[in-house]
């Protein structure tokens, strides 16, 4: 039997945070569930469809492409955990000169926000002006400039290779941050067992890291699934749909065509795909660690 | 390990860092480059302009009036920081020190909304904001983005409160502290480290953000920095790159400072 004082803190802490979570959430979240089983036109009245949006988008032709491309994006979150890994390590080693500087370089990509990150690319990249194909013809790699954001065989490359230029900083931070936590102590005794580099990192390192790892998988795969306005400015989702990944998809569907019907059918099927990529992740890191135990 | 650091390691951690630099600044040192030019040389890839220009930095501040959206995004990162710890701390609190029945369900439909594509949630929060009156206002922005805030910011905060010695509240009230007394003068001032890092990944997000701050603002209304930079680049025939960029150097650099300030305090949240 808890004390009647507890029980009053349980109540007013979880308050704010459950209100919270209902109105802003939820409720929105259901709204977005009803509406994807009417037809939904803006300004018009809804019809009811039942499931007819969501075997309409699951048998349309773009269907594919738009699954593909977003799989393809969502490769991303393994190129920046590659990049962050590597950039988390070397800037721990104590013997590097200049560490808090050079931490503080990694960092501006993500300090910028994502659309000037995005716009600054787009300059890079211009197949006239910019400075990639510039460098590429000069040096003999290219015989003539890449339409880099139009061409559908390089869109969906390109638009996976600037999320992960932009946003990789974020995971760096957090695995840094769980690298300098690790004690000195447990390499010098790894050490005195004769351990090489390999073995320091397979048997000191990563077990330290383990948690933060998922952490930052779990949350980067979330975020990157859900970014629309990055991949919407560097090529609107074309050509065709080649780069209209999930999140894209609503978008296009929500503000262009005007058909929120579609818009939310296509958003609740992303959240599930989400989910289905996350959970292997959420399990293992449950698994590890109980909160509250 | 550091200190003992063989020839090969050292090497290896070198190269990495060198290639590390090239990639973030190659690009970076032409935004740089590119604030300095006159519009004619934009268009040339070149690294040292043959006439260094601070037209573009005079036009930013004089015509674009930019200190006007970096204001607007000071006021979205803070008070998305503040308003984010206000609301998930308590709660976080609770989720990792209170045994209550429903605490893991509670716990899962706030956390399981990460996976919520914002875009999906934007269309009724409009509609809703502009009934109530919080369209294009800056408390309306901040509401709006405590949708990405809180979930993560709950996460963070309960698996740092969950791993604090067990013991700590039992032992605040045999001093005579009550319930509240416990969390406010025994557990806050030994969470500092996870506040301050929640506060600086929230700012971030509310200084980064462009959806919600595109949607839910208008021109002559809290506009923010990143909204600002991307209307001067969508809108005409003409970008006018070199004004582009010195925005962009400008909104990078406060959070590099801050995260200067925050470092110590990530670094404790983010130990197993």
């Amino acid at each position: 039997m808890q004390a009647s004082e507890e029980r009053w803190l349980i109540v007013a802490f979880l308050l704010p945070t459950v209100a919270f979570m209902l109105l802003l959430l939820w409720y929105p979240f259901l709204q977005g569930v009803w509406m994807s089983l009417h037809r939904w036109p803006f300004m018009g009245d809804p019809e009811w469809r039942g499931l007819g949006n969501y075997t309409a988008f699951v048998n349309a032709e773009y269907f594919w492409v738009a699954l593909q491309s977003t799989l393809i994006y969502s490769l991303s979150t393994v190129f920046q955990l590659a990049i962050a890994l590597v950039a988390a390590l070397v800037l721990k080693q104590r013997f590097i000169r200049w560490r808090t500087l050079w931490r503080g370089v990694m960092l501006v990509a993500y300090a910028m926000p994502p659309v000037v990150v995005g716009a600054f690319w787009l300059f890079l990249l211009d197949p006239g002006l910019g400075m990639v194909t510039h460098y590429l013809i000069g040096w003999g790699i290219l015989e003539e400039p890449i339409y880099w954001f139009s061409d559908g065989s390089w869109a969906k490359w390109i638009i996976t290779f600037v999320a992960t230029w932009t946003f990789w900083p974020f995971m760096f931070l957090i695995l840094l941050s769980a690298l300098q936590a690790i004690p000195d102590s447990h390499y010098e005794l790894a050490e005195v067992y004769g351990a090489n580099l390999w073995q320091r990192f397979r048997h000191v390192t990563l077990p330290h890291l383990w948690s933060a790892l998922l952490v930052v998988i779990i949350l980067r795969l979330a975020f990157n699934l859900a970014k629309i306005d990055q991949p919407f400015q560097l090529t609107g989702g074309g050509p065709g749909y080649e780069t209209s990944i999930l999140s894209v998809l609503v978008y296009r569907f929500a503000f262009m065509s005007g058909d929120f019907g579609m818009a939310f059918t296509v958003g609740i099927f992303l959240v599930v795909f989400t989910l289905v990529l996350i959970l292997p992740f959420a399990w293992l890191f449950q698994r590890q660690f109980r909160p509250g135990h | 390990m550091s200190d003992r650091a063989t020839g090969f390691q050292r090497v290896l951690a070198y190269a990495g860092l060198i290639a590390l630099l090239a990639m973030v600044l190659v690009p970076y040192s032409y935004i740089v480059v590119t604030a300095f030019k006159t519009p004619g040389e934009i268009f040339e890839v070149t690294w040292i302009p043959e006439e260094l220009s601070v037209d573009a930095w005079r036009e930013v501040f004089a015509i674009n009036e930019f200190h006007r959206y970096l204001w607007n995004s000071l006021l979205a990162g803070v008070g998305c920081a503040v308003l984010s710890l206000l609301i998930s701390v308590p709660g976080a609190y609770v989720f990792a020190r209170k045994n209550f029945r429903g605490r893991e369900v509670l716990f899962y439909l706030i956390v399981g909304t990460l996976i919520f594509p914002f875009i999906l949630l934007i269309v009724p929060i409009t509609i809703t904001w502009i009934q109530v009156g919080l369209y294009n206002s800056i408390v309306g922005l901040l509401i709006a983005f405590q949708i990405f805030a809180v979930p993560f910011s709950v996460w963070i905060l309960r698996g740092y409160f969950a791993r604090m010695p067990r013991h700590l509240e039992e032992c605040a009230m045999v001093y005579g502290c009550t319930q509240f007394q416990a969390f406010y003068k025994v557990m806050l001032p030994l969470a500092k480290p996870v506040i301050v890092s929640v506060a600086f990944l929230s700012f971030l997000l509310g200084w980064n953000d462009f959806l919600f701050s595109n949607m839910l603002t208008t021109g002559d209304g809290p506009r923010t920095a990143s909204v600002a930079i991307y209307v001067a680049t969508a809108g005409g025939e003409r970008i006018e790159w070199e004004v582009m960029m010195v925005m962009t150097l400008i909104t990078g650099i406060p959070p590099v400072i801050l995260y200067m300030i925050a470092q110590k305090h990530l670094s404790r949240t983010f130990s197993t």
